[in-house]
């Protein structure tokens, strides 16, 4: 398989510990029983550093790059990230795309862009909300008019210092997956 | 790869060994307030010849432009790294650097004091580029140094607001300053004209210049 399942939290750039409900303050008339949620699934597929795909990518989880991909990343509804050791060469497609390693080709997202100290994008980038972090390397051109889904929130452009860790957000998920979801590569 | 050789080397033989930190300074810039206040109000097409810097990116988002960002100095630094020396980089060099669809016409040039680091006959071929992406009417801001000496990179420049500056330098290490003299900025750069030119005290000469 090109590719597996990892359900662990990106090594570089890892996801804020969830935080704990308040607890209940106790009353006269005794302890409010205790209400925790279960822990969010995070489901992300990962290519690992030694996996070469030629051919375009498309699914519905999260994706982790860290090999080499020759073809479009399409993953409109969920999160691409082109980790350090990895390099695409293709246009990218994502809700939030963070790029760590390599593009050579486009990046589209729909809620925002994140090229990280380590990353380099020669391509264009369109995003509602784009982040580039000093020392970042690019090539290419920013368009900064909202894409016509988003054009309610105004665009916003977060600038970074390279020292500062940036956090991705926390994005909602669906709440019900019909059928267990993958990334398919249709090579 | 295509951003490999870029950031290890540097454009004609930087001196090595000498301390790179060094304190960045925040200067008013009149040209830039000048710019601003022509461009408030108008969707434009912004060319940024320096490295990509966030912060300007970010301020730039509030004109809703389209940004386009080639970093010019980093393009030389990778020619003289491949080995093709110290010659004069000519204009198919210039060509493939800004090769950009024959369409595409920028309204605002932010060259930066990268011109600080091209030879007159450079800087003549890759005005010559710049007329060919740009309209009349379209603005170029550029910092020419009265210094002798100039740091042997070009400043990382934040624009901090409309009117303001802050110089970021990337190291200590020095070079002659070609001291461009205004008649000479625009017998070079053909097809520009200087709109606003103002000199500040900290040596640099501000251009805001003007397609005609």
């Amino acid at each position: 398989m090109a590719w597996k399942r990892d359900d662990s939290p990106t090594p570089s750039h890892p996801e804020p510990a969830p935080v704990a409900p308040p607890r209940p303050v106790p009353t006269a008339a005794g302890p409010a029983p205790v209400t925790s949620e279960p822990p969010r699934r995070v489901e992300r597929a990962t290519i690992g550093p030694s996996i070469f795909i030629k051919g375009d990518l498309s699914g519905e989880e999260d994706l982790v790059i860290e090999g080499r991909v020759e073809g479009k990343v399409d993953l409109k509804q969920n999160n691409v990230t082109v980790g350090k050791n990895g390099k695409v060469k293709a246009d990218v497609f994502g809700r939030v795309v963070t790029i760590e390693g390599e593009v050579d080709g486009n990046v589209i997202a729909r809620e925002q862009a994140i090229l990280r100290q380590s990353g380099a994008i020669r391509g264009n980038i369109t995003a509602p909300r784009v982040v580039l972090e000093d020392g970042s390397r690019f090539k290419g051109s920013i368009d900064m008019e909202p894409p016509r889904e988003a054009a309610a929130s105004p665009a916003v452009v977060r600038p970074v210092e390279s020292r500062e860790p940036v956090r991705q957000p926390e994005l909602p998920r669906e709440p019900v997956r019909p059928e267990p979801a993958g990334v398919k590569a249709s090579v | 790869m295509w951003f490999s050789s870029a950031r290890s080397a540097s454009v004609r033989k930087e001196p090595v060994g000498v301390p790179t930190l060094v304190e960045p300074r925040v200067h008013r810039s009149l040209a830039l307030a000048a710019l601003f206040d022509e461009i408030r109000g108008r969707k434009v097409t912004v060319l940024d010849l320096g490295s990509a810097v966030g912060s300007n990116v970010d301020f730039l988002s509030q004109y809703g432009c389209k940004l386009y960002i080639e970093d010019l100095y980093a393009a030389l630094s990778s020619r003289f790294s491949s080995g093709e020396g110290d010659d004069l980089a000519d204009p198919e060099f210039f060509a493939e650097f800004l090769s950009l669809p024959e369409d595409t016409r920028f309204d605002v040039i932010l060259a930066w004091d990268l011109f600080n680091y091209l030879r007159r006959k450079e800087l003549a071929s890759f005005g010559e580029l710049l007329r060919r992406y740009t309209q009349p009417g379209a603005l170029a801001f550029v910092l020419m140094s009265y210094h002798k000496q100039i740091p042997a990179q070009p400043y990382r420049f934040k624009i901090q607001d409309e009117g303001t500056l802050v110089y970021d330098r990337r190291t200590a290490a020095e070079r002659p300053s070609p001291r461009f003299v205004p008649y000479e900025v625009t017998g070079l750069l053909k097809g520009f004209q200087v709109g606003r030119s103002f000199l500040l005290q900290h040596g640099i000469q501000e251009y805001l210049l003007v397609r005609e």
